[in-house]
């Protein structure tokens, strides 16, 4: 044998399992020498007659996947769907609040809100590899596993998402509405109040004045009903996609704002911490807490946003 | 019309008939390069990157049996039809039959 037909053997068998290389290589061999033989006793001579019959075999690696009894695929059709369902799914949920959670730490850790950015976006993409890296993985050997192992249970018409009625978009509708009228009653309404009083009997406010000296809480309530606004404007409304991200933009304002306020230490009055003993240092405490609300609130927004868009 | 989507489609049209072509050819015992010449003659037409590992597929299904024949200088394996391979070939052939039918019946009904 030249070292031509040693080469392409090599290659081929190098991507077999041990167990088969012996059988396959004495077969593949014999097989080779005689084409190349039948060639030369055409008239050909051997060394065009080898790298004619090699050339017809074709690449090493197809020719070793087709002996090979292993799949060429990581992860297969069989638990493709499912594998992807699961990615998504977690995805979703424990990237955004690993990065809450690493965010609220670092609040409270004092970091400045740089070190917070960095901090938080680092976490959600480690997080987010880590998971696609072992999922990927353990849906790799669940390939591998002869189990019957079918897909959850069988898919039936039952399993298509539910268009919402209009019934029940009219319901969230009204749900949305009396919660946010009550919200910002019970902001507005909130100075007076009279869960503790100071010594001339008018009551202490709960959250700080500033809010109101300064205008912002009627900035925050002012965007609060704008987007309470767009919901009705998207419920009655052909879907408009300028005006719905007007509008997932207008309903994060508000998260942004608490967010703001909460980091800057604006939101309970002083005066009523004192009044009812807590240590001043309470509102550090509560400061990530809101925070993380606030988080929560932009991250909900926007799922919302999705949510609405692919079930128009 | 694309070469690739031409040769695709052919080839799925071919992929069980080879099978059953094997099947009944190797009720005679031979070896891969010389049933890929037989299978020329006959006229079906295989790429020896197919065949060889369809025989071992086949024999690792239970449906051929090997034998490593070293009477010559050049050792060779040879394959045979199993019974149970050839209980197949019967089963296979009767559904070629129908099919063939079924597309007369087809032509039948366009003409």
């Amino acid at each position: 044998m030249t070292s031509l037909t040693d080469r392409y053997v090599d290659a081929t068998l190098r991507r077999l399992p041990a167990g088969q290389r012996h059988d396959i290589e004495r077969e593949l061999r014999s097989s080779i020498a005689d084409a190349v033989d039948d060639r030369v006793t055409a008239g050909e001579d051997p060394a065009s007659a080898e790298t004619a019959v090699l050339t017809g075999l074709g690449d090493p690696a197809r020719l070793a996947a087709s002996y090979a009894s292993r799949p060429l695929y990581l992860i297969g059709p069989k638990v493709y769907t499912d594998y992807i369902k699961v990615l998504k799914a977690l995805l979703a949920s424990v990237v955004p609040i690993v990065a809450a959670v690493v965010a609220v730490v670092h609040i409270f850790d004092g970091a400045d809100f740089g070190d917070i950015v960095g901090a938080t976006i680092g976490a959600a993409i480690n997080t987010a590899l880590q998971i696609a890296f072992w999922l990927t993985l353990i849906f790799a050997i669940v390939e591998r596993t002869d189990t019957r192992l079918s897909p959850t249970k069988t898919w039936t018409p039952a399993d298509l998402p539910a268009p919402p009625s209009r019934r029940a978009r009219y319901g969230e509708l009204i749900a949305e509405s009396v919660f946010t009228v009550a919200f910002a009653a019970l902001i507005l309404l909130s100075p007076s109040f009279g869960l503790k009083k100071d010594g001339s009997g008018s009551p202490i406010q709960v959250l700080d004045p500033w809010l109101w000296d300064s205008g912002v809480v009627y900035v925050f309530l002012a965007f609060v009903l704008a987007g309470l606004g767009f919901s009705f404007a998207r419920h009655y409304a052909k879907w408009n996609w300028p005006r719905e991200i007007a509008g997932m933009l207008v309903r994060i304002v508000p998260s942004a704002i608490l967010i703001w306020v909460a980091v800057n230490d604006h939101v309970i009055n002083p005066a009523f911490i004192a009044s009812v003993g807590w240590p001043e240092e309470a509102t550090q405490w509560i400061a990530p807490g809101l925070v993380a609300g606030g988080a929560i609130g932009i991250i909900s927004t926007i799922t919302d946003t999705i949510r609405h868009a692919r079930n128009r | 019309m694309d070469e690739e989507l031409l040769s695709t489609h052919l080839q799925e049209l071919r992929r069980g008939t080879v099978v059953l072509a094997c099947l009944l050819i190797l009720e005679q015992a031979n070896y891969g390069y010389a049933l890929l010449e037989v299978l020329e003659q006959h006229g079906f037409s295989v790429d020896a990157n197919t065949l060889y590992p369809l025989l071992r597929r086949l024999e690792k299904q239970g449906l051929l049996i090997s034998d490593w024949n070293t009477d010559e200088s050049r050792p060779r394996k040879f394959y045979r039809t199993s019974p149970d391979g050839i209980e197949l070939a019967q089963t296979l052939t009767v559904d070629w039959d129908s099919l063939h039918t079924a597309f007369r019946s087809l032509k039948g009904q366009q003409s």
